[in-house]
């Protein structure tokens, strides 16, 4: 009986002209999303390596490893960015990386290509977001009320069909209708990355199976909403409303709004006062160096050149103790910020969560590694990338460079034509991306959420069924 | 008759559940938008005061004109709570100092992630998005719906026009659902008067503006969905038609434009430009710096020569000419650094506006873009805004710079507060480094923003709002020559 139940409820969705046209959109949708995607990929990637070519060509045929004083390292396209861009391009991309100093990372996509921030991209986070899951409302908001209307569900009832199995057989056939037609879609279309060129890892394939394992959890969920909404009302345009009315809300009014109450009600100082404050700090050092510079009186010798080294080896004491300094003030500094921050994502994120496109999104961005946390870990790698940097100064120069520093020195005596410089030898940058397991750890929250999600609403059809009025 | 048609069609809609809920909707959704808008507002003033405060106090703290560095900030329009546009994707300030050059940087995104997640709702947003969804809700069903219902057969047993019906489907949906939401957008403007945002006649007019494109995005809509109706038979299938289109109006179609365009006109990036404009100047700094020293060298063998005296005042002066003619051939090099760095910006500028116009012209097929176009252009956060920011800041760098220039110059050697290092036989090494004094910033030019009038804004919006309108013009003459040979049976 189940079976035979399951089955109608499939033929009825998919002969239908509304699922033949709206999942026709679907396929086009994803198709094109993934073949945008790809020919994104391949733009950012042809950026990158230019920049970074770029960043070296700066230096050839210079002859004296003094004159590197700074290096750019960028963060790379990420092929999993391309299928759920979370906040890839809206972070700084570019970090100007010298022995010492501050680093910030600046130029994300947005700032510097406005017009893609004036109409983002197509990712398959919003096709799941907005277009998808309008897709499952068509799918499921007439799927009681529909059956009333048109009087089939009294004809089925006149024969000894029991509820429960009727409503189980509604959702698992309106689930089974959607989910398979859509996975080999989405399955299809995955196979455009590797064709147009897109180097897709292991886990990359991985992240992006679970990407749309949690849509279509999300879906499900979507669809299970609808088909309550279905069970409650009498009427299919009513439901309908009724359901436009919860994805508006879900999707754009409560996670924004969750994030502006946050914002409003945990305050996170200005980064504008945190780098004053560390630039007031680093003038007073100067400031106080500076009256050590004045009376400095290094031991009168013949020999110039033990007396430039002596300069020189004094100078950049100062350098590094002010350095030292500066960096504990403003380690201290922005720490205290970065935990406020947490403290407004966990409120933003706990509000917004009580929408399911909220976890949608965040399990997402998580397991593609473009969620919030993909600015620390940036910001960790350049870390230690400028400790590397400054390792190589040290070993080709005697000290961190950097802070347009001066040095003493004599052109050498020997006319000698010097060598330029090997380029090969500065470290090269190489961003570590969040492990596969970790960006799953990140999102698991999310993903039990929206199983929960799925229970709840199954349940809630279930209910609603067994009391409904079919007459 | 065309009056009793009207209002038959008014009291349809206004009577209907589904108003109450949408109206219910959109007027919420509208209030919360521009509260919501306000508050932004005033915290952005407030952060570009402090912001601007600490610039300041930090000039006049800074050790000699040698190290004088400043920032140039972005100014919080009001218009930002209606559309808030690009503003917190665009960097809020740009960096103002001799060693580099002037971009935008620090957006409010970059730096409060949080809210590049989710992004913010402002007034054009639900217009473009909610309003326009809930105009297609309406007017999907206006004729094939009452085919189905068969009052259509009775409309027309009487003596009633086709174009008199259309014309009365069209007025009337459209008085139900403007008028109506005319009233939040009323009681938001209230709002600026309750938290006295300084709204200026010119924002008064731009935000005329976006409330005549809005009424035309949304007229649009009304009007897309009767055509609809008028195009088929049953309610559900142009339903599903009218939702199609909405999706490709106002989610697809300018997303798929904008990369498309992006992997047609390809644009290096500022990294990629900023390394060539480091490798010319490192370059020509180096070639420069290793042909002067022969003349360094010249000069000393004439000394050595001439058996000149050391440490004369003749000497002296000497070599005041000597490190005068040096800095100016050094600025000349500078020179032809900035000449090359203005000459990339201006090709990578170039390139852009290539990418953006072919974007645009390919997006504003969508009226949901045309209508977000218009917008943001009424608004100042449009595309161009970075643009016009660079190159005010650009001036503004240059009057600072030429200011420290002259400061330097007169102070004289030693005194523009880097770090000197002399040597001579008597004492040996000696380093002079600074004493902090605060700067005499008479004569400190003063950053004004880019100023773009209401009337200009206005005008730039003629393009977006007139294919808005020829959309509508459109739409109705189709639904009015679909609905002359309609089936009413």
């Amino acid at each position: 009986m189940l079976k035979a139940l399951i089955e109608k409820e499939i033929r009825d969705i998919i002969g239908s002209t509304k699922f033949v046209i709206t999942f026709a959109v679907c396929v086009l949708l994803v198709f094109l999303s993934f073949y945008v995607g790809a020919g994104n990929f391949k733009t950012s990637q042809a950026q990158y390596e230019a920049a970074k070519a770029q960043n070296l060509r700066q230096y050839e045929g210079l002859t004296d490893w003094f004159n590197v004083q700074s290096t750019r390292i960028f963060l790379p396209p990420q092929p999993a960015a391309v299928i759920v861009s979370g906040v890839s391009n809206d972070i700084g991309r570019t970090v100007e990386v010298q022995g010492r100093g501050d680093l910030a990372a600046e130029d994300s996509k947005y700032s510097d290509e406005p017009l893609f921030a004036a109409f983002r991209f197509l990712d398959l986070e919003f096709l799941f977001q907005m277009v998808l899951a309008l897709f499952a409302i068509l799918l499921g908001y007439d799927a009681i009320s529909g059956e009333k209307e048109r009087g089939t569900l009294r004809l089925t009832f006149a024969n000894s069909v029991p509820r429960a199995t009727f409503i189980v057989g509604k959702l698992i056939g309106s689930a089974a209708a959607m989910i398979v037609p859509l996975v080999t879609a989405l399955a299809a279309a995955s196979l455009l990355l590797p064709a147009l060129g897109v180097p897709m890892s292991g886990s990359d394939w991985a992240r992006l199976g679970l990407v749309i394992f949690v849509g279509i959890l999300y879906l499900t969920a979507i669809l299970a909403l609808s088909i309550v909404a279905s069970a409650f009302t009498h009427r299919s345009s009513t439901s309908f409303l009724l359901l436009l009315v919860i994805w508006v809300g879900s999707v754009m009014i409560i996670p924004r709004t969750a994030v502006l109450v946050a914002g409003r009600a945990v305050d996170v100082p200005s980064l504008d006062d945190i780098n004053t404050q560390k630039s007031k700090f680093a003038a007073q050092m100067f400031a106080e160096d500076a009256e050590k510079m004045n009376s400095f009186k290094p031991k009168v010798s013949e020999n110039i050149d033990s007396m430039m080294k002596e300069v020189n080896e004094f100078m950049g004491g100062l350098a590094d103790e002010r350095d030292r300094k500066r960096r504990e003030f403003g380690g201290r500094l922005d720490e205290q910020r970065r935990n406020r921050q947490q403290v407004q994502e966990r409120l933003a994120f706990g509000l917004a969560r009580i929408s399911p496109a909220t976890s949608l999104s965040l399990a997402l961005s998580s397991i593609s590694g473009t969620s919030l946390s993909l600015k620390d870990r940036y910001n960790e790698n350049a870390l230690s990338y400028q400790k590397a940097f400054a390792d190589f100064q040290t070993e080709k120069l005697g000290a961190p460079v950097g802070g347009r520093m001066i040095r003493m020195g004599r052109p050498a005596d020997d006319k000698e034509k010097p060598k330029p410089i090997d380029l090969s030898a500065i470290p090269v940058f190489d961003f570590a991306p969040e492990t596969l397991s970790r960006s799953v750890g990140e999102a698991s929250l999310d993903i039990g959420l929206l199983v929960l999600f799925n229970l709840l609403l199954f349940g809630g059809a279930f209910a609603a069924f067994l009391r409904y009025d079919l007459r | 008759m065309l009056g009793t048609l009207i209002n038959k069609e008014l009291k349809g809609i206004l009577l209907s559940p589904k108003f109450a809920v949408s109206f219910g909707l959109c007027s919420i959704l509208i209030l919360l938008s521009v509260f919501i808008g306000i508050q932004e507002y005033k915290s952005s003033v407030t952060q570009f005061q402090t912001a601007q405060q600490l610039t300041d106090q930090q000039l006049r703290e800074t050790a000699g004109w040698m190290r004088l560095a400043t920032k140039a900030y972005r100014e919080p329009s009001p218009m930002q709570i209606f559309v808030s546009g690009l503003s917190y994707d665009i960097g809020r300030f740009s960096p103002v100092n001799a060693f580099s050059s002037v971009r935008l940087t620090g957006s409010t995104y970059s730096e409060d992630t949080i809210f590049a997640l989710f992004r913010i709702i402002d007034f054009a947003f639900i217009v473009q998005v909610v309003l326009s969804l809930f105009a297609i809700l309406f007017t999907f069903d206006a004729v094939c719906g009452e085919r189905e219902d068969g009052t259509l057969r009775l409309v027309f047993a009487s003596a009633v026009p086709r174009a008199k019906y259309l014309v009365a489907k069209c007025v009337g949906a459209w008085l139900g659902l403007v008028i109506p939401i005319a009233i939040p957008i009323l009681v938001s403007m209230l709002l600026l008067f309750v938290y006295s945002i300084p709204f200026a006649g010119g924002d008064w007019l731009r935000l005329g503006g976006l409330l005549g494109a809005s009424l035309l995005y949304f007229s649009f809509f009304i009007v897309l969905g009767v055509l609809l109706s008028t195009l088929t038979r049953r309610p559900s299938v142009s339903f599903l038609f009218g939702l199609v289109c909405w999706v490709l109006a106002v989610l697809i179609i300018p997303r798929a434009a904008a990369t498309v365009a992006g992997q047609i006109v390809q644009v290096p990036t500022v990294a990629e430009i900023e390394g060539m404009r480091d490798g010319y100047s490192t370059n020509r700094m180096n070639s420069f710096n290793e042909e002067f020293s022969k003349n360094w060298e010249k000069w000393a063998q004439e000394d050595h020569a001439a058996e000149r005296e050391r440490d004369s005042a003749d000497d002296q002066n000497r070599m005041w000419t000597r490190m005068q003619a040096h800095d100016s051939a050094r600025k000349v090099v500078q020179q032809e650094i900035d000449q090359y760095a203005a000459r990339l910006d201006e090709g990578l500028r170039q390139k852009k506006k290539a990418q953006m116009r072919l974007a645009l012209s390919l997006a504003r097929f969508s009226p949901a873009a045309d209508y977000q176009l218009a917008a943001m252009t009424l608004a100042g956060s449009d595309i161009l805004m970075k643009d016009n920011y660079e190159e005010a800041i650009g001036a503004f760098r240059t009057q600072v710079m030429d200011l420290r220039d002259k400061k330097m110059a007169e102070a004289g050697p030693g005194q523009g507060g880097g770090i000197m290092v002399s040597i001579s036989s008597e004492s040996g090494i000696q380093i002079s480094a600074p004493k902090a004094k605060p700067l005499d910033l008479s004569g400190f030019p003063e950053f004004v923003r880019p100023r773009i009038s209401a009337g200009q804004a206005l005008s730039s919006v003629v393009v977006d709002s007139g294919l808005l309108l020829l959309g509508l013009i459109l739409a109705f003459g189709g639904a009015f020559a679909a609905f002359l040979r309609y089936d009413v049976r």
